[in-house]
């Protein structure tokens, strides 16, 4: 079956009364799931699965679809305006769209947000629909060295993070990567560092990091700011972009799309790591970099596009080798499974009709998911103008259910408070906390590939230079590290003022 | 001041990398791998030192306006907040979720000086009703029952 | 606004059945109806832990067993999962251990109920607790690249043999946990030096595409994880794990370690247990139960969609055969010197 043929009869299942019915009934439950910190994308398919169980698949398969992009879309949205990222994917969204949100433009970050997601998503579908068995050779062509590579090119990004003190943002990383030794280390089965506490033996989890530096080091500012009215409440359902936004923002979200893209189809890898390289390089692309992390537009747009490309990335190795790339697209396998579908290299030969429904489905759920947020944005952002006083406790329930509905301990709640007196500490002393988050998340498995690596190697460190792609990216990451350091040295002997005016 | 920020945080520093540093010291060994666990530890705990070091010789950045700073006024209102989280934490788990997150609603609001007690009460009691019939019911994912029933 | 009404009614209610019942419930099973006629029946919700995350394979056995439960009419009780994770199930079963003698709190557990105790890690093992039934069970696959120059596991160990580093087998999950120690079981029995097997693992799900991409040479992983690759010619499976043949299309080709002349097998069971203490009664309730839903055919269409075997064992069959698995594993353990 060639392309057209198989996506006219995607189309048709999709495009039904009851093919639409369910991606709207998707993008709704899954928008609103996704907003509650904690609940991603995984849990909101993972919930999805006992309620598709004996449906059909192809209708089953419209409602998954629309389930993850709602609930990529509502971790965005609760980033942008709670600071609480619930998904790593939506950390970087963070950095530039809660400022934008403070400064009364809460409508334009999320219509920016929804913008950039469907822009991402609809460039990844459609190289989706026509690269997807191309793509696969290079899916497979990670290996430990590559991967460590990769996520040590991703590492370089702490020192663009850093607003000011290079040194601050390193030892910011340096805890972060510290972090992540806690639990049991995979490749020996030791311990490391958990006090003989159970809870700390499968490491720290993601969430408790991330809402203690981000949304509870961030209430207490609104702690002190309780009696200020929200700002600019006339506008903050706004979704206005001027033209010279638009034309700002477009290129943005092109060329996001496509390394988001990429990356994404690295099974591993995916919409984090898409993500705080999109927001980096456009930082570095940007003439005005200074303005990011203080509401820069094209800071919202980057990572967005970006993170929602890597999802539809993320399903080349899943639909043709039946390899799941993300935690998603895990689930995503374990959901075709139950409704009688392996997927494996031969998905698109023995069941094209599932092949193409998945794409259709894509296409529709992404479209729905724009049709659908863009009038909700001023009910939505709306959340500002509940009175401080209350904001601040509803974020701190909002929090803890996050944490507790993936852990279900109440120690993971009293580290999530410890983390958050952290973030507020650094705050306080001026540390960044997006370094530390950043090496906390690729921390992990750059030591594992690191390890994994010497393992088969037999020790020899040459298994990191003989793999051309893994000296390749060794040397643009050595050279991104450098190249900063040495400039700021120069504009430093040049220019004292300079650091302190960029701090 | 006669010692800067920099200094004293840099001094704290040090002594978490030490800390760290001897942990790593003591992990166990595993014969089948030519890296042992220990190997990055070790190297954090080393790069942390340096790091530190160099932050103890760095000057501070000039003192501008700390917008983080909490006015003094502020700092008990922030430590109670951290009080009733904490409470809220602890009982969690015994009293149920619907009941200790009524509680901690209304009354955390009511502490920061929210005065609309009528609208207060109102979302104190829907939201927790809200959520946990979702997680509940629909996502099929049990929070505390605590002392109630259901 | 009748959608609004109807919400404010059920807050209504919700409020006064709260006001008026709480205090009213006591802790743990002492309301049950047991009586000395050893008759039990559950006279409340019952909960299952599955001591990971939502997704995963005990995730999954627990909610579909509590889906089948109900829907197949065999327990009307309403049944609750629970997911409890962090330390590889050890906090689960912490959880589960604290509820002593209530029958209404179950867990789902497999091998890792054995391995994560002699690893150290958890305080419980399965001796502390009641064993009800065993339901299902998986077998392990080790697979090479198509293109491999190995056709059998005897091939694969005799070059083991000779040069140890030269061979990278890569699993899941770290050393002395599951997709470890299945492959140390099988290749001990082959008379390969366990100590020098190069094992690494991979849990962010790259273990395959490393054995595509040619950077490691086995794979040590479950059966249903191998069906699709081996359809479409990308691996070959040397060996698997049973007594006998598995059946089904493609299933049915893959050798058995034993056919080769190696004679050892590896059972990923999957069964569910109750507290320490467990009454009598309840025990041989829940064991009806379970036999009933692994008899029933909603079950068998649920084991047939996750290529799950059946293997039903009673509670008193199930103790035995766990106290078996223990020794064995504590055996090989010990010979790398990771038991604790």
């Amino acid at each position: 079956m060639d392309v057209f043929h198989g996506l006219i009869q995607g189309f048709e299942i999709a495009l039904s009364f009851q093919g639409l019915m369910f991606v709207f009934i998707g993008v709704v439950v899954g928008t609103v799931i996704g907003m509650i910190p904690g609940l991603g994308p995984i849990t909101a398919i993972a919930v999805m699965i006992p309620i598709t169980y004996g449906m059909d698949p192809a209708i089953a398969l419209l409602l998954m679809a629309g389930v993850y992009y709602g609930a990529a879309y509502g971790g965005a949205a609760a980033s942008i305006l709670l600071n609480a990222p619930g998904t790593s994917e939506a950390v970087a969204t963070t950095f530039d769209g809660y400022p934008l949100a403070k400064q009364g433009h809460a409508g334009k970050a999320l219509a920016l947000s929804a913008i950039g997601s469907f822009v991402g998503g609809t460039i990844s579908i459609i190289l989706l629909t026509f690269l997807a068995p191309t793509l696969a050779k290079v899916a497979v062509s990670f290996g430990p060295p590559e991967y460590f590579a990769l996520m040590l090119l991703g590492l370089t990004a702490i020192a663009s993070l850093s607003e000011g003190s290079t040194i601050k943002a390193l030892i910011s990383g340096t805890i972060g990567l510290m972090i992540a030794t806690v639990g049991i280390d995979a490749q020996t089965g030791t311990a490391r560092f958990t006090f003989g506490n159970a809870h700390l033996l499968e490491g720290i989890d993601f969430l408790v990091i991330a809402l203690g530096l981000f949304a509870l080091a961030e209430v207490a500012s609104l702690i002190k700011n309780r009696k200020e009215k929200a700002t600019n409440m006339h506008s903050v359902g706004s979704l206005k972009l001027t033209k010279a936004e638009a034309k700002e923002v477009a290129p943005t979200m092109g060329r996001q799309s496509l390394l988001g893209f990429l990356v994404g189809v690295l099974p591993g890898a995916g919409g984090t790591i898409a993500s705080f390289m999109a927001y980096i390089s456009e930082k570095k692309l940007s003439k005005n970099p200074e303005k990011f992390g203080k509401g820069a537009i094209r800071g919202v747009a980057a990572p967005e596009s970006a993170n929602n490309a890597a999802s539809g990335g993320a399903f080349v190795p899943l639909l043709s080798l039946g390899i799941p790339g993300s935690g998603t697209t895990a689930v995503m396998l374990g959901a075709l499974i139950v409704l009688g579908i392996q997927p494996g290299p031969l998905l698109m030969n023995d069941h094209p009709d599932v092949f193409w429904g998945v794409i259709a489905s894509m296409y529709i759920g992404n479209i729905l998911l724009l049709i659908l947020n863009l009038p909700l944005i001023p009910y939505i952002s709306r959340i500002l103008l509940v009175p401080r006083q209350l904001l601040i406790s509803l974020i701190i329930v909002f929090c803890i259910i996050g944490v507790y509905a993936v852990s279900f301990s109440t120690f993971d709640l009293y580290l999530l408070l410890g983390f958050g007196v952290l973030g507020y500490v650094m705050r306080v002393i001026k540390f960044p906390a997006a370094p530390m988050l950043l090496a906390f998340i690729l921390g992990g498995m750059m030591e594992q590939a690191f390890r994994q690596s010497l393992t088969i190697s037999n020790g020899s460190l040459s298994i990191f230079v003989t793999s051309p792609i893994a000296a390749g990216m060794l040397l643009v990451a050595f050279l991104a590290f450098l190249v900063p350091i040495i400039k700021s040295r120069k504009s430093k002997k040049n220019d004292p003022a300079e650091n302190n005016k960029s701090a | 001041m006669f010692r800067t920020k920099n200094k004293k945080v840099s001094i704290a520093l040090i002594l978490i990398a030490i800390v760290y540093l001897i942990l790593s010291f003591q992990l166990p060994s595993y014969a089948y791998v030519p890296v042992d666990s220990d190997l990055v530890p070790i190297g954090l705990g080393v790069i942390l030192l340096l790091l530190s070091a160099m932050l103890f010789f760095t000057k501070d950045q000039e003192q501008k306006e700390n917008e983080e700073h909490i006015p003094k006024k502020d700092l008990p209102i922030v430590l109670g907040v951290i009080c009733f989280t904490i409470l809220y934490i602890a009982l969690l788990e015994i009293i149920g979720f619907i009941m200790t997150t009524m509680l901690f609603l209304f009354l955390c609001s009511l502490f920061l000086g929210y005065r609309k007690h009528v609208v207060n009460a109102a979302v104190s009691i829907v939201i927790p009703i809200l959520i946990y019939l979702l997680f509940n019911d629909f996502l099929q994912v049990s929070l505390p029952t605590g002392i109630l029933p259901f | 606004m009748k959608k609004r009404l109807a919400l404010f009614a059920l807050i209504l209610l919700m409020v006064v059945t709260t006001a008026c019942s709480s205090g009213s419930k006591n802790a743990g099973g002492s309301s049950d109806d047991k009586g000395d006629s050893g008759e039990w029946k559950p006279d409340k919700p019952i909960e299952i832990v599955a001591p990971s995350g939502a997704g995963g394979g005990w995730d999954t056995t627990a909610r579909m067993a509590a889906k089948m439960f109900n829907e197949a009419g065999i327990i009307d009780q309403k049944i609750g999962v629970v997911n409890k994770e962090g330390g590889g199930g050890s906090v689960g079963w912490a959880y589960v251990a604290s509820k002593e003698g209530s029958p209404y709190n179950l867990f789902v557990s497999s091998p890792p109920l054995l391995l994560v105790p002699l690893n150290g890690q958890s305080k419980y093992d399965h001796e502390d607790f009641t064993p009800l039934a065993n339901v299902i069970a998986d077998y392990a696959a080790f697979a090479v690249k198509a293109d491999a120059k190995w056709d059998n596991l005897n091939e694969l160990f005799d070059d083991m043999k000779k040069d140890p580093s030269s061979i990278t087998v890569v699993g899941a999950s770290a050393p002395g946990s599951m997709d470890h120690i299945q492959f140390i079981k099988i290749a001990k029995a082959a008379g390969v030096d366990i100590t020098k097997i190069k094992y690494v693992s991979d849990q962010d799900g790259g273990a395959l595409t490393s054995l595509l991409n040619g950077s490691v040479d086995v794979y040590s992983t479950g059966v249903a994880e191998t069906v699709e690759q081996v359809k479409a010619g990308k691996i070959k499976v040397l060996g698997v794990t049973s007594e006998e043949r598995l059946e089904g299309d493609t299933l049915s080709d893959f050798p058995t370690a034993k056919e080769q002349g190696i004679d050892a097998t590896f059972v990923n069971w999957r069964g569910f247990f109750g507290p320490p203490k467990m009454d009598k009664a309840a025990v041989k309730y829940y064991e009806e139960k379970f036999k009933e839903l692994s008899d029933s055919k909603e079950f068998a269409e649920v084991r047939e969609k996750y290529g799950w075997d059946e293997m039903y064992m009673d509670s008193e069959e199930y103790k035995k055969f766990l106290d078996e698995q223990k020794e064995e594993i504590k055996g090989l353990l010990d010979d790398l010197g990771l038991a604790k």
